[in-house]
């Protein structure tokens, strides 16, 4: 049963997985190529523009300092607001499909015609999502792995800090989500699922950027899904970010299986 | 054992009624027809027994398992064609067969190709480019593929064209005669009359009538035609209670008969007719009477 679910859900998303793949190669190819040319003018940018500095003080998750390191440079890849968009543009369109995809389309009728519990349904959904993920991120990664070489020594991350940036990376992307599924369980209209798991995305990179300046908005910042993503400060350590990791990890597993229960439990109408 | 058993089954939403205090048991090798305009809460009473829907209150067991609670087992043995049918554009008759076939755990290939061929539907062309006829016939053979005990039809002949809608009453009378069941939702009356043995009738969200076929037929009129032997004849003649009178023409007289026919051939025998000619059951007129008239449910 659960081979036909698996089969039916990869049917549907393997072009889209595969196009967003290719595209987060191409980017992150052409990013660890260009990044590094950027590195002498990138101080004269904070200094004639102001602002950029908590921006990037956000994205990264480390005080910028007086000069950039070379690990801080190193970071600016898996930050980069086109990586973080594909990632989480990828998330939310897998995770906003069952069910609120399903009855928008008026396909559930036939879906749930078939001797498979919701639940079934809902986690094979949940299980191509999370393998789509991880396929997506080493195809990032293999597009980083590309160009790399041409950057100098000190702009390339060791093998593993940079595995460690993409576990947590991966965290990032299971947290966006599963919060994405539990918006899509409670939710009859795709269209407005994703806006809304859009929405909250948004509002926590948002957060992110303004507790750098605003204490009120520091105090709530630990709401933010960016403020456990500092992949400057692993590159800099080499510690793996087990905190950070947990609390992604446990935020996207709850709210996966509150939808779960979520579409288990509820009457499903396609009118 | 009853195959559908419903108890006061409600459900609204929110201040709209879908459907309220329904009663049904449909037992092994019936057609059932449940007839309804649109809006009267056939779709709803399927997505009850189908599990997509928490009834408010009361209850729906099909194969004596409810409906709600355990709604994916039970549904090994039911074949669905849901009213609205959408189905995946980037499927195909072939990969429908594997897909589904894998999520039952049976190999629908072999029926569903049979099907596929008694229906004339191409196996490799995909959904997207099908003609809404061609998806309906999809639809039928997906249901029908794993020979369910239960088959429930939601308005399923919308888009065949008359000889599949004929194939697909063929289908359905031999999987009845094979023993299993049908339930057949229509607001096509001619449909249900061809096909079931039993008719539920309901409006408004209540089962108004639950009869037997012959039984509505019986209390069904017929037209009469009576042709006196002369205009005189015509218009002396004293019709019986039974008969009502419709319209006097000359030496014809159009009527309903209300009741069983061998009274009235009793009372021809005595009269000075020329000629007589009597309809069948006009079931028709039934229905018109129960959609159009409020009643108290059955």
């Amino acid at each position: 049963m659960m081979r036909g679910l698996l089969l039916k859900t990869w049917h549907e998303v393997w072009l889209m997985t595969l196009l967003f793949s290719c595209a987060l190669l191409g980017v992150n190819a052409l990013l660890t190529y260009v990044i590094p040319q950027f590195q002498e003018g990138l101080m004269e940018v904070l200094e004639r523009l102001p602002f950029v500095r908590p921006m990037l003080t956000a994205m990264l998750g480390t005080e910028l300092g007086d000069e950039i390191s070379a690990q801080t440079f190193q970071a600016f890849l898996w930050v980069h607001p086109t990586v973080l968009a594909l990632l989480w543009a990828h998330a939310i369109v897998f995770c906003t499909r069952m069910p609120a995809g399903e009855i928008d389309r008026g396909t559930i009728d036939v879906l749930l015609g078939l001797p498979v519990s919701r639940r079934a349904v809902y986690y094979g959904e949940a299980i191509v999502w999370l393998a789509a993920g991880l396929v997506l991120l080493l195809m990032g990664f293999l597009g980083h792995c590309l160009t790399s070489s041409s950057t100098p020594d000190q702009l390339r991350p060791e093998f593993s800090h940079a595995i460690k940036v993409l576990t947590n990376l991966y965290c990032v992307y299971v947290a966006v989500g599963g919060i994405s599924l539990l918006v899509s369980s409670l939710s009859d209209r795709r269209g407005r699922a994703v806006a809304i798991a859009f929405a909250i995305v948004l509002a926590s990179f948002l957060l992110n950027f303004v507790a750098q300046f605003w204490e009120p908005a520091e105090q709530v910042a630990f709401l933010g899904v960016m403020e456990y993503y500092r992949p400057a400060q692993i590159l800099q350590s080499g510690d793996f970010p087990a905190y950070d990791v947990t609390i992604l990890l446990s935020v996207g597993a709850v709210a996966t299986m509150l939808g779960g229960e979520v579409v288990a439990r509820r009457s499903i109408c396609t009118v | 054992m009853s195959i559908i058993r419903t108890e006061q089954l409600s459900r609204r939403y929110g201040r709209r009624v879908g459907v309220e205090a329904i009663d049904l048991e449909i037992g092994a090798g019936e057609v059932f027809g449940f007839l309804g305009p649109n809006g009267s809460g056939k779709t709803t009473t399927i997505r009850l027994l189908m599990g997509f829907l928490q009834p408010d209150a009361g209850r729906a067991s099909v194969f004596g398992l409810d409906c709600w609670r355990q709604s994916a087992p039970l549904k090994r043995d039911i074949g669905y064609l849901p009213g609205d049918l959408r189905l995946y554009p980037w499927l195909t008759a072939r990969s429908a067969l594997h897909i589904f076939g894998k999520i039952r755990g049976v190999d629908l290939s072999g029926a569903g190709g049979e099907l596929a061929e008694r229906f004339r539907l191409e196996m490799d062309v995909r959904v997207e480019k099908m003609s809404r006829g061609m998806r309906q016939k999809l639809g039928i053979i997906l249901a029908m593929a794993h020979q369910p005990r239960l088959l429930v039809l939601d308005e399923p002949t919308s888009g065949l064209d008359p000889l599949m809608q004929e194939e697909l009453a063929r289908s359905i009378r031999e999987l009845a005669a094979a023993g299993h069941t049908v339930f057949f939702s229509s607001h096509t009356l001619s449909e249900v009359e061809s096909l079931c043995d039993r008719v539920a009738i309901v409006r408004e969200g209540r089962i108004i009538a639950d009869e037997r076929l012959e039984t509505l037929r019986s209390n069904a009129r017929r037209t009469v035609e009576l042709v006196f032997a002369d205009k005189k004849a015509a218009k002396r003649a004293e019709l019986p209670s039974y008969l009502q009178l419709v319209r006097r023409d000359g030496c014809r007289c159009q009527c309903e008969l209300e009741g069983p026919t061998p009274p009235l051939v009793h009372w021809a025998d005595g009269q000075p007719l020329a000629d007589i000619g009597i309809g069948p059951p006009d079931l028709g007129s039934v229905f018109h009477k129960f959609y159009e008239s409020p009643s108290e449910p059955s």
